[in-house]
């Protein structure tokens, strides 16, 4: 950590932060299905996946803590809502199975996306952080595809059900791979192997054959300015509820 | 016979039967057995399924509230535990010849039981820690006792089941211990979790049962009686809790030397059996729970059965 | 969920043991079967190997005429060779030849 100029940390401290808060944030909202699922087979499966997320989250707080000094619990829990950088995608509740399935479609793909590609970091803590997550990822994506798969089979009324999801969630989906503030900093290091917008192209690409099954448009590559800055009232709830207990009694152990 | 229960082999001797199983003998999923014997596993069984289905929903409550990473992920890991065991369940149940749907049809409508501590509400993070550590613990005592169930299958899944509880008695016993290392406050949830969940935790065995009369025991689908279950629950736990500094709240609670036994305030067996027909503070609030949940969720099985019936 | 089938679940606990029956998921085919077998039998990092069979391809036997028949076969079983005498008289015998 200590090679690394100002602005590079800085820039990787943003980069953390993304997928740290990307890996908490959707990780909660799937461990709602704990308990609740369709299926109690699937109802374990749904909530391991969301534990490796809860644990990835972990140890990205925790690499962004050896930047800045703070501990993982005070990232995950010590936070304002509208501090959090996690994509507008995460801003969406749980709802029901489509969109869950759809949601966690997308993110997956876009995650695995910019894994592939962090996997060449220069940064090498970072770039065997990644590869550790990655060898779990796969499991996630294997499973979400099975699931996409047999919803866009079954046909009818189902397959709509995921139609729907998939259109509602592909602009907020595209905003996973949206432009870093420090993207300059971080390409010049090599810590970001590419830009984020040639993951995000690539990406299109590989999810297009799903969106064209489905008969909707692909996602255009299009990212609006800002778009982790400001999270709406359903992650302003969740947040109550993540921090509910913590809060309740300022500096104890738990 | 449903698809998923095994044929069965040519009626046998019930005489003999019992005889095999009174001594110890073991009975697996497509061996003969009397209807009797047949119908008395699967109410077992399927009650404790039920439980474990149910249980799920008062540590429910808490699992965006989990105040760390670390207890998040063992809060999650633990009820994904326990909707594994009601599966492990209900394959077992499913296997003597009742289909899940059925099952969950049933415990929808409010025609099967669950244990009765889960109708109670939850609180606080104090209730997290004391149910995931005496709940647990309590249900481990009568969990063990049946590893050696005279129904085969049962006691394997059990075998199992006991060592996945394990870990789950030492989250919540280490939740426990840091609240109770931690300020006045914290403390306070604990004594005030323990004050509400001893009573049912002391029904939670059951009334003492006439061995003479319990067929369950006779045929060793159980091996202990509800008040050894209780003796042994007491034996181990009370001293732990009140070695911690907190307050059983019976007055009368003491271990007698002479007879070897705890005696304890009579539990009140009217609330035991007006809890677990439905009629616990929770109970109504939690089946609709999920009827709601299981309703919005057809779509999705109907989808796994197959195109036809999914043009729901 | 009528489509649903029972598929077995064998786990390997270390490299190089053998195939030990842990139990049965329900699933509608082998992919998703596969899955919930890792999640049942493998989430805790508990297995090496898991194998997954879908219940009626087991042929099962269980016939004691044919497993436990009533006969005397000792002679398959090395408890079946009990040379403790033998060898003590021979060896007492071996003795006494010596020059």
């Amino acid at each position: 950590m200590t090679d690394l100029t100002p602005a590079a940390r800085d820039g990787l401290a943003e980069l953390l932060l993304t997928l740290a808060d990307d890996e908490l944030v959707i990780g909660y909202w799937d461990s709602e299905w704990t308990g609740i699922a369709p299926l109690l087979e699937e109802d374990v499966a749904m909530s391991s996946i969301s534990q490796d997320e809860i644990g990835h989250a972990a140890a990205l707080y925790g690499m962004l803590g050896e930047l800045t000094g703070r501990d993982p619990d005070e990232f995950a829990y010590g936070r304002q809502p509208d501090a959090y950088r996690h994509a507008p995608l995460l801003d969406h509740p749980r709802t029901d199975w489509a969109f869950t399935i759809a949601r966690r479609f997308l993110y997956e793909t876009a995650d695995a996306a910019r894994l592939e590609s962090l996997a060449a970091s220069s940064h090498a803590p970072l770039a065997q952080l990644i590869a550790k997550m990655r060898r779990e990822e796969r499991y996630h994506l294997m499973h979400l595809e099975a699931w996409v798969r047999r919803l866009a089979e079954a046909g009818g009324a189902v397959r709509e059900r995921l139609a729907d999801a998939f259109a509602a969630l592909g602009p907020d989906a595209t905003a996973v791979l949206g432009p870093l503030d420090a993207e300059e900093a971080l390409l010049a290091n090599g810590i970001l192997p590419e830009p984020m917008a040639a993951i995000r192209t690539r990406w299109i690409e590989r999810v297009g054959a799903t969106y064209d099954g489905l008969g909707l448009s692909r996602p255009t590559g299009d990212v609006g300015p800002g778009a982790r800055e400001r999270h709406g009232a359903a992650f302003t709830w969740l947040h109550g509820e993540m921090t509910m207990v913590s809060r309740s009694e300022a500096g104890a152990t738990w | 016979m449903d698809q998923q229960a095994r044929p069965t082999q040519p009626s046998g001797d019930a005489e003999a039967f019992y005889a095999h199983v009174g001594s110890g003998g073991k009975v697996e999923a497509d061996d003969w057995m009397p209807d009797e014997y047949r119908a008395a596993v699967l109410k077992f069984v399927e009650m404790h399924a039920n439980s474990e289905l149910m249980g799920v929903l008062p540590e429910r409550d808490w699992i965006l509230r989990a105040p760390n990473l670390k207890r998040k992920l063992a809060l999650t890991s633990k009820i994904q535990d326990e909707v594994g065991h009601a599966q492990l369940l209900y394959r077992v149940a499913e296997d003597l010849g009742k289909p899940r749907d059925a099952m969950l049809a049933d415990l929808l409508a409010g025609k099967t039981k669950f244990h009765n501590v889960f109708h109670y509400p939850t609180r606080s993070w104090g209730d997290v820690g004391i149910i995931a550590w005496l709940v647990d613990a309590a249900a481990i005592v009568s969990q063990q006792a049946l590893r050696d169930s005279s129904y085969a299958p049962y006691a394997r899944t059990m075998k199992k089941i006991c060592w996945e509880e394990s870990v789950h008695i030492m989250h919540g016993r280490d939740v426990v211990l840091t609240l109770m290392n931690g300020t006045d406050a914290q403390r306070a949830l604990v004594q005030e979790a323990l004050d509400r969940w001893w009573g049912p935790l002391m029904q939670m065995h059951g009334p003492p049962t006439d061995p003479a009369r319990d067929k369950d025991l006779h045929w060793r689908i159980k091996a202990k009686n509800n008040e050894q279950l209780r003796q042994e629950f007491l034996s181990i736990y009370v001293p732990r809790i009140r070695e911690l500094g907190l307050r059983i709240p019976d007055p009368v609670l003491r271990y007698d030397a002479p007879s070897g036994r705890w005696e304890y305030t009579e539990p009140d067996w009217d609330e035991l059996r007006a809890v677990v027909t439905g009629h616990g503070p929770a109970s109504q609030q939690r089946l609709e729970f999920r009827r709601l949940n299981f309703a919005d969720t057809q779509w999705v099985r109907d989808a796994l059965g197959g195109s036809a019936a999914a043009a729901a | 969920m009528s489509s649903e089938q029972v598929w077995e679940v064998f786990r390997q606990e270390a490299e190089g043991d053998p195939m030990v029956h842990g139990g049965s998921v329900n699933a509608p085919d082998a992919e998703l079967a596969l899955h919930y077998a890792r999640e049942f039998y493998g989430r805790r990092q508990e297995s090496h190997r898991l194998w997954v069979v879908p219940r009626e391809a087991i042929t099962e036997l269980d016939d004691p005429d044919l497993l436990k028949p009533p006969f005397d076969r000792s002679f398959k079983r090395p408890g079946g060779y009990i040379i403790k005498h033998k060898l003590e008289a021979a060896k007492a015998r071996a003795a006494l030849d010596e020059p």
